[in-house]
């Protein structure tokens, strides 16, 4: 059984709750540059649509996030990936999964989704070619019977891209 | 006279038997077994406590408030006596009294264990117990002002209606039009009601984990605020550093921000509606 499964049966906390609807509001009233939030009554998943910046790679370009909260959100970061197809990217791989320091080792609960979807956003922006990570078929094999990327040990390659 | 060791001990056994009946849900047979240690040992303030807690179970809110009343004569730092106290005394519509035993509950409660599922019942009830008194209150002032305005409304037009003749042909640009006037006067009950209007809490009375208005904050050496339980559970589960500025963060270095949770109170004490806790 793979943490994703186990962690997606557990309902949020009240905690959780508590801020997932706050966060909303507060996107509702402010939301991001370049995302939008599609609608759902599901609050323990977020699917948000991605505009690449204008002047970047990727202007022009939509791509879909998944964000899926643990039960103790935000003690525990959210589930970040792309929906494939996943945008070109040193850093990303081609199921999704973001290799991002701030959704594991470097989590934080004082961020929200609207400051990690800012971080991949400017990840993006910054990248200077568009290419796959060069593990990137060793990876996603690995990966292939559902692992979450919250259950990689990542290595971060670098901070500038 | 203090009781033989025996009798001790025997009140011991039958506040445990009292316990094992209570989960079972057999209330009359714990009361029982309580009132007979009670009996044995009547200064032993958790009898008391415990008792109280089957007759709040059974919604006997007299008794509760007689238990609860002994038990803290016996042990002013009662946490469980002050809480259900409170509870009792907001049953009978004690209002005030009943706000002031919760809030005695929920300080000494946040000193003995701050992370403990009692502050935060606690503070759910008390919250509950503040945003019905707003509600009542508030409604009374908003129907006073809206039979004030009407008149106030009334009053105006007869007098626009009176003054009109007058100034016919003679228009004075320094006078307000009468349309002005209405619109002043609604500005001015608007801006009465401006406090009783739910709307955001300002950012810097919410914790930046929680979102939420403040209850018990504490400040870090960086000078963040956060709130006491959440911040604490973020040391334990996540690591030892302040979410925001990623320094270095020890339990033992986070100090009571008293001027924010000052700050706090005031507000809430103007804007009950914050006190809405879902």
């Amino acid at each position: 059984m793979t943490s994703d499964s186990a962690s997606s049966r557990k309902a949020l906390s009240k905690i959780a709750c508590n801020r997932l609807q706050k966060e909303l509001v507060e996107w509702q009233v402010n939301p991001p540059a370049g995302f939008n939030h599609k609608a759902t009554d599901n609050l323990k998943r977020w699917v948000i649509e991605v505009n690449g910046a204008p002047g970047t790679l990727y202007a022009g370009e939509m791509y879909q996030l998944q964000v899926d909260f643990p039960e103790h959100y935000p003690m525990e970061a959210p589930q970040v990936i792309f929906v494939p197809p996943a945008p070109l990217h040193p850093h990303i791989y081609s199921n999704g999964h973001i290799c991002l320091d701030i959704l594991y080792d470097s989590w934080s609960p004082a961020m929200t989704v609207s400051s990690v979807c800012i971080s991949i956003l400017s990840m993006l922006s910054s990248s200077t070619a568009k290419q796959r990570p060069a593990d990137n078929d060793r990876y996603v094999k690995n990966c292939k019977n559902g692992r979450s990327p919250k259950e990689t040990r990542w290595w971060f390659h670098d901070d500038k891209v | 006279m203090s009781p033989t060791l025996g009798a001790a001990k025997q009140a011991e056994q039958l506040r445990q038997d009292g316990n094992t009946y209570f989960k079972k849900d057999r209330l009359g047979a714990a009361i029982d077994a309580y009132t007979e240690a009670i009996t044995l040992c009547p200064n032993v303030p958790v009898y008391w406590t415990n008792r109280a807690l089957c007759h709040r179970k059974r919604n006997e809110w007299t008794r509760v408030e007689e238990d609860c009343r002994r038990a803290i004569q016996l042990d002013h730092h009662s946490v469980k006596a002050h809480y259900m106290l409170g509870l009792a005394l907001l049953q009978k519509k004690e209002y005030g009294e009943g706000v002031k035993e919760l809030e005695k509950a929920l300080d000494l409660g946040r000193g003995a264990n701050p992370q403990g599922y009692m502050v935060e019942e606690i503070w759910q009830e008390l919250a509950k117990a503040k945003y019905l008194e707003w509600e009542h209150e508030s409604t009374k002032r908003s129907w006073e002002l809206q039979t004030l305005k009407e008149s106030c409304e009334v009053a105006l037009k007869e007098k626009q209606n009176r003054d009109a003749p007058e100034t016919e042909g003679f228009v004075d640009e320094t006078t307000m039009s009468s349309l002005d006037q209405f619109e002043v006067l609604n500005r001015v009950f608007n801006k009465a009601a401006e406090d009783d209007t739910p709307t955001e809490v300002p950012d810097y009375m919410c914790c930046k984990i929680t979102l939420d208005i403040f209850r018990d904050p504490v400040i870090t050496p960086s000078g963040v605020t956060y709130e006491r339980a959440v911040i604490l559970d973020h040391l334990q589960k996540v690591g030892k550093f302040d979410p925001i500025t990623r320094e270095t963060l020890f339990p033992s270095q986070l100090v009571p921000n008293l001027a924010i949770k000052e700050a706090v109170r005031a507000y809430l004490e103007v804007h009950g509606w914050a006190y809405r806790m879902d």
